[in-house]
């Protein structure tokens, strides 16, 4: 899998020095051409409210007061997790509509989406999101650029270091001998391929506890796809077996 | 000409071509989306197209299992002590010597089968439908992804099973499926009870 692969890459999102500018929404944007989205007021700064087929990271402004600071805003990059295990992935029933990169990312092809939103269920942080053609569309960890050696737009145009991009490894070493104590995504799902460095608990962030893919999913992934075709296989095998051994019935006998 | 006796009427028949032929197009399609056969999917021009042959056919198939329970539903919850003695002989399909009880028009291997059928095929069907059409519930979403997929391996293993049994198993009853009758002597040999029953002994 990708996490033993030494080449993977990842985005390391650090709160602690993000403003909330909100310069890599309008750069994702603008790379993949998206476009505006018409948002009502909702009693926060925080705009698009979620993630949309044409929203691919937002900065979500978590309200957290402290005794030292009243007004206290955590701004948390929200976008794929570009999970080593990605449930999105064991469950699409179409052929690289959902790949994996060289790099680790998990990406799309619109084109050979068949629009059944499996991928939406299976996904532990409420990912994916559907555009006007019907087609599933999210963070692709702009593998167009990565594999040209750029940077995801969001990074390259991130004017504090909040977001970086590199090799996860060296992300992730970097972060802890940085002195953040909690790295979220560091295990989980087999690693994920963004990655938050917290100086408190992921919860007071807003972030899920214990991501998992739905547990009838892995059921089916890890029971249900083998019993069928070895089912099958069987029952053929164990036909054909009994052709040979016993043989067709005979009408021979009188009743 | 040896005379013949007609044991599944023209209706029946085409009904049953119409519940196979979409049952099999569901299955090797369904069989592509779970392991992502691109060579099926290129037969049906991409995986897009085969999604809506794949639905489609769905529809067909739940409409033909339906009208098909009019042809076994009763018959299939019928049972008597001849149906016991079948299974403990395992219907002489292990063994030419054992002796096997007097059938009706189906023996017990066969009602079983149906009900199954039934039973999987409408949970199949319900649970396609709700894949299809309500993709933004996420609890019908997973729920009718597990329930398909329980009903698909029950079929992946019963339906090749039904095929052998009523092909190469057992010489002279594929031909019921195509004309619907077979020969009135074969037919006293292996279903004497249902022949007793319309007066041809």
């Amino acid at each position: 899998m990708a996490n033993e692969n030494n080449s993977r890459k990842a985005i390391l999102v650090t709160p602690e020095l993000c403003i909330g500018c909100r310069a890599c929404q309008v750069a994702c944007k603008s790379w993949n051409q998206l476009p505006a989205i018409t948002t009502k007021n909702n009693g926060s700064y925080q705009n698009p409210p979620d993630l949309a087929g044409t929203a691919f990271n937002i900065i979500r402004f978590n309200e957290v007061p402290s005794k030292d600071n009243p007004v206290r805003w955590l701004f948390v990059s929200r976008r794929c997790m570009h999970c080593d295990d990605a449930g999105c992935m064991n469950i699409c029933p179409t052929p690289g509509a959902i790949f994996r990169t060289p790099e680790g990312a998990v990406a799309t092809n619109s084109d050979k989406c068949i629009g059944c939103k499996l991928c939406v269920q299976a996904c532990p942080f409420d990912v994916p999101r559907y555009d006007e053609q019907g087609k599933m569309s999210k963070c692709h960890l702009c593998f167009d650029r990565i594999a040209n050696d750029m940077q995801p737009s969001c990074i390259k145009t991130c004017p504090t270091g909040a977001l970086k991009f590199g090799d996860r490894a060296e992300l992730v070493t970097a972060a802890k001998s940085e002195g953040y104590s909690t790295l979220y995504g560091e295990k989980d799902l087999g690693g994920l391929g963004s990655v938050y460095a917290f100086k408190e608990e992921p919860n007071l962030y807003g972030m899920l506890e214990n991501p998992r893919i739905p547990s009838s999913v892995v059921f089916w992934h890890t029971y249900l796809k083998p019993l069928s075709y070895i089912g099958l296989g069987g029952v053929v095998a164990a036909a054909a077996i009994h052709y040979l051994a016993v043989g067709p019935h005979k009408d021979d006998k009188e009743v | 000409m040896a005379e013949m006796i007609r044991k599944s009427s023209v209706d029946e028949v085409v009904n049953h071509w119409v519940l196979a032929g979409s049952c099999l197009l569901l299955m090797i399609t369904g069989f592509a989306f779970l392991f992502h056969l691109e060579p099926v999917g290129s037969m049906f021009g991409g995986f897009n197209t085969m999604k809506d042959v794949h639905n489609w056919g769905g529809v067909v198939f739940s409409l033909s299992l339906l009208y098909s329970m009019k042809h076994y539903l009763a018959d299939a919850f019928e049972y008597d002590a001849d149906d016991l003695q079948w299974f403990k002989v395992a219907g002489g399909y292990l063994s030419h010597k054992v002796t096997v009880p007097p059938m009706g028009k189906y023996n017990p291997g066969q009602k079983l089968y149906y009900l199954a059928i039934v039973a999987c095929g409408l949970g199949i069907s319900i649970s396609g439908f709700g894949i299809w059409l309500m993709k933004d519930d996420s609890t019908i979403m997973l729920l009718s992804h597990l329930v398909h997929n329980i009903a698909f391996c029950v079929f992946a293993i019963a339906v090749p099973v039904h095929i052998y049994l009523s092909t190469l198993a057992n010489p002279g009853t594929f031909q019921i499926m195509v004309n619907g009758k077979l020969p009135l002597a074969l037919a006293r040999k292996r279903y004497p009870k249902w022949i007793k029953a319309v007066g041809k002994m």
